[in-house]
């Protein structure tokens, strides 16, 4: 999510470019935050370690604590091929080649001293659990208490089978919530501050805003952004900054950039011949060798379910400083992984139409089955009741000793070679378009 | 201890929509209750499970009666049976199923209890069932719900959100609200409406079989020569296929007849077994941990039926459940610790007075497989012994298994 090696001309297609002024401005806020982070004289603001899915920074952040999210220095270390190290050592202390790549990496890491190459991660003064959609969460959380001996505190979301959340959820929720917030005053002797908290919320809006702006901009045809493969950079601010006005402000810068690119005609591909939908977490370790199978068909991702891991904001949902712990606790239901299989299906339909969906690849992760678990019938789902051509791949997010690009590049040339085949045949004079 | 069971030789496996040799059970279960020793009670459970159309369902529907398929670990069952629905224990297909068509919509990387699963419903076998509910145990079950909502869409499906977070005092109004969630789908499928004195019977019913159930745990940790692990095992199976009214008689008198039983202690060593809690270990593993010198003085197999202490039904039974559920004492990978994992093992060990800890995991049970570091770090601390092993519901050599077993053994004998 921060710095990835310099762009490398795609066989057959261009140098994946980036929104300049907005990839500068988020390095700069990456390289801010990890600054931050790091240990110095002066005495340090409290850290609460927190996951992405359902998380309640904008608590904490009224509180005065710094945020660490796990997941995101897990990835950080993998996009920079710095991931296998941690991985090896977590395996040394007897975490199996099955489990979650991220739990690996961090735990690993955290052991050998939480020293990465864009900063010093702190120890955990508190633990934030949100149950979100993953129960291996709960897990990773309870190895790092066990750990760190810091207290934990589990903050229980249901899961979302319904399109509305039900009153009783959002009643548990709020309790639990306040519940939180006595926590947090009394670790830290501060008073809670709801003015604070709306004020940090409506930041939180105001880049909620920026960012679905952002989002939708796949709509275009041709589409000015790669949902799934710039996104995963400008995602950093909607996650670890929500909440500050550094983060809402960037969202404006990106989005002038994509307002530019529009009106230069300066599009991800010279020619954007499909339109796809990319559901599943990034293979990180190989992120750009993942672009560049797609580039070189001219495929550009216009949508992509990943980014929503943090949150539907595309869907409609706002924190809304009116409103402030029912909307943190609508918030916390949102995460993408936190809804059932019909619903996801049901973004995915509605993806699909809304952004003129010409196929869908599907990246299943090895060591993810809160992502992954299903995700065949997905495929099969999207092909054989909605017609929709889907590919189905499989490799790992934080491992790249589970990325295979030889066979991975020829599946998805075979799929691409087939769109092809199917639309010279359809295009054929005299054939009827099926 | 009788010799019940033979390691088999590699079974020829019965592939995808075929069944095999049906066992036909009589609607009123006579089978089981003329069995006049708990040998013959286990050898006919075991006949059973060895068939994946499910006898003791497709026996309770002669007579009309519905069922509902509970997968594990923890599903309140006494809300299914106080509409008059059998509550079954869905264990996977065990060693006799072939997977065809799971895998491809499932993924790889998954364990074998979600895969035969799926498999059975995509093969029909799961056809005496009227409705499921798949407890958020951990992503694969819950993810296999949202699976069956499609693949089987006339028949109900409900994904039941077990809480996390055991120490709010809105956890259990949330929990009530969520059972009241499973209601609706329930009343549905029943076509009855929920009655809560019908539940206070269900709970006393249900609390009369966890106290049997109890005494058998008791019995197999105090005295684990008189009951073997895989007849023990098979009792408690039992107790999720068959109707807990013919289950409970058929319990107390194994009980009578185990606890009366001359048998010799062998000395053995005395182990917990850890990491079983939802897909089952074949009856050879069981078999095997037993035969290379262990005792198994406590375990995680079944916990359906060990979930909590009786409960009082109360002036709101619905509560009273919920409750029951939050206040478990119960430490489990499929719940978060109150504790620290390595507080739980050790408790765990001192209360069974165990020399020492197998750890049988699933093949890709993530909970498991994650607690397990954890544990080990405590149990080196203390400098107890402790072997992991993973197993899959299709395992045909055991030599390597055996091997290991004999090893760990040998270092505790001779330590
Ligand atoms: S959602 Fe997947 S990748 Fe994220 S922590 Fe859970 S198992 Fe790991
Ligand atoms: S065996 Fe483990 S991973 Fe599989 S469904 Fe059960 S708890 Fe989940």
């Amino acid at each position: 999510m921060s710095d990835v090696a310099s762009p490398a001309a795609a066989q057959g297609g261009a140098s994946p470019t980036f929104l300049r002024d907005a990839r500068g401005l988020q390095r700069k806020l990456v390289e801010e935050y990890y600054g931050r982070l790091a240990p110095s004289e002066k005495p340090h603001p409290p850290v609460a370690y927190m996951l992405v899915g359902g998380n309640l920074t904008e608590i904490v952040r009224a509180f005065g604590y710094d945020v660490v999210f796990p997941e995101i220095v897990a990835l950080n270390c993998a996009i920079k091929h710095q991931s296998l190290e941690n991985i090896l050592h977590a395996e040394s202390l007897g975490y199996g080649l099955d489990v979650c790549g991220y739990v690996k990496n961090d735990l690993g890491l955290q052991d050998l001293g939480g020293t990465t190459s864009f900063g010093q991660i702190p120890r955990p003064d508190l633990l934030v659990c949100s149950f979100s959609g993953c129960y291996i969460y709960v897990k990773w959380w309870e190895a790092l208490a066990e750990s760190y001996g810091a207290p934990l505190f589990m903050f229980d979301v249901p899961y979302m089978r319904e399109e509305a959340p039900r009153k009783e959820d959002i009643d548990y929720l709020v309790s639990q919530l306040w519940e939180f917030v006595h926590l947090l005053e009394k670790r830290t002797g501060r008073t809670f501050d709801m003015d604070e908290l709306k004020r940090v919320l409506a930041e939180s809006r105001r880049a909620e805003d920026g960012w679905v702006e952002f989002l939708r901009a796949g709509r275009f045809r041709p589409s000015p952004i790669e949902a799934y493969f710039e996104s995963i950079f400008y995602m950093f601010p909607i996650n670890v900054l929500r909440g500050t006005p550094e983060a809402a402000d960037f969202y404006g810068v990106v989005n002038e950039e994509v307002r530019a690119r529009v009106k230069e005609g300066n599009y991800p591909l010279p020619e954007e011949k499909y339109r796809v939908l990319v559901e599943g977490v990034p293979p990180y370790t190989n992120y750009r060798t993942f672009w560049d199978f797609f580039r070189k068909w001219g495929a550009v991702s216009v949508v992509a379910t990943y980014p929503k891991v943090g949150g539907l904001f595309d869907r409609g949902f706002r924190h809304d400083p009116a409103r402030p712990f029912e909307s943190i606790a609508e918030y916390s239901l949102g995460a993408y992984v936190n809804q059932s299989w019909p619903l996801r299906r049901q973004i995915i339909a509605d993806y699909v139409k809304e952004y003129q969906v010409d196929a869908a690849v599907i990246h299943g992760i090895k060591s993810c089955r809160s992502f992954t678990a299903g995700q065949g019938d997905l495929r099969d789902w999207l092909i054989h009741e909605r017609g929709l051509p889907t590919l189905y791949i499989e490799s790992d997010h934080q491992d790249p000793r589970y990325f295979a690009p030889a066979q991975i590049k020829n599946r998805m040339d075979a799929f691409f070679e087939s769109l092809e085949q199917r639309r010279a045949v359809a295009a054929a004079p005299g054939v009827a378009p099926a | 201890m009788p010799q019940l069971l033979q390691i088999r030789p590699e079974s020829d496996g019965v592939a995808a929509g075929e069944t095999g040799p049906r066992i036909e059970i009589s609607s009123d279960f006579r089978e089981f209750l003329q069995a006049d020793s708990v040998e013959q009670l286990v050898r006919l459970t075991q006949e059973v499970l060895a068939d994946p159309t499910y006898p003791t369902v497709r026996a309770w529907r002669k007579t009309g009666g519905k069922a509902v398929g509970c997968f594990p670990v923890y599903t309140p069952q006494e809300l299914v049976h106080s509409f008059g629905m059998l509550p079954v224990a869905m264990h996977g297909g065990g060693e006799n199923l072939e997977i065809s068509r799971a895998d491809a919509a499932l993924g790889s990387f998954l364990c074998s209890i979600s895969k035969s699963t799926l498999e059975m419903a995509l093969t029909g076998l799961l056809d005496p069932f009227d409705a499921f509910v798949f407890p958020y145990i951990c992503d694969v079950s819950r993810n296999l719900e949202g699976i069956f909502s499609r693949v089987l869409p006339q028949r109900a499906s409900h994904m039941l959100h077990l809480p996390q977070n055991f120490t709010s005092p809105a956890t259990i109004p949330f929990l009530v609200a969520e059972y009241r969630r499973l209601i609706e789908k329930l009343e549905r499928v029943a076509g009855d409406r929920f009655s809560q004195e019908n539940l206070r019977a269900s709970l006393e019913v249900f609390n009369e079989q966890r106290a049997l159930v109890d005494r058998l745990a008791s019995l197999k940790r105090d005295a684990p020569w008189k009951v073997s692990l895989v007849e023990y095992y098979l009792l408690l199976r039992l107790g999720g296929l068959l109707p807990r009214e013919v289950h409970i008689p058929l319990l107390r008198r194994a009980l009578t007849e185990l606890e009366a039983r001359q048998q010799r202690n062998k000395d053995a060593i005395r182990v917990i077994v850890i990491g079983p809690f939802c897909e089952q270990p074949t009856l050879e593993l069981l078999q095997l941990v037993e035969d290379v010198g262990c005792y198994v003085v406590g375990e995680e197999l079944q916990m359906l039926h060990r979930w909590c202490p009786r409960i009082e039904p109360g002036a709101d039974p619905l509560e009273s459940l919920a409750t029951s559920y939050v206040r478990t004492p119960v430490d489990i990978g499929v719940r978060s610790t109150p504790t620290t994992k390595g507080a739980a093992i050790l408790s765990r060990v001192d209360d069974s007075k165990a020399q020492g800890v197998v750890f049988l995991t699933a093949k890709f049970c993530e909970p498991a497989l994650e607690d397990v570091v954890l544990y080990r770090k405590a149990l080196d601390r203390r400098g107890l012994p402790y072997l992991h092993m993973e197993f899959e519901e299709k395992s045909t050599t055991y030599e390597q298994a055996r091997l290991q077993l004999e090893t760990f053994v040998e270092s505790i004998l001779f330590d």
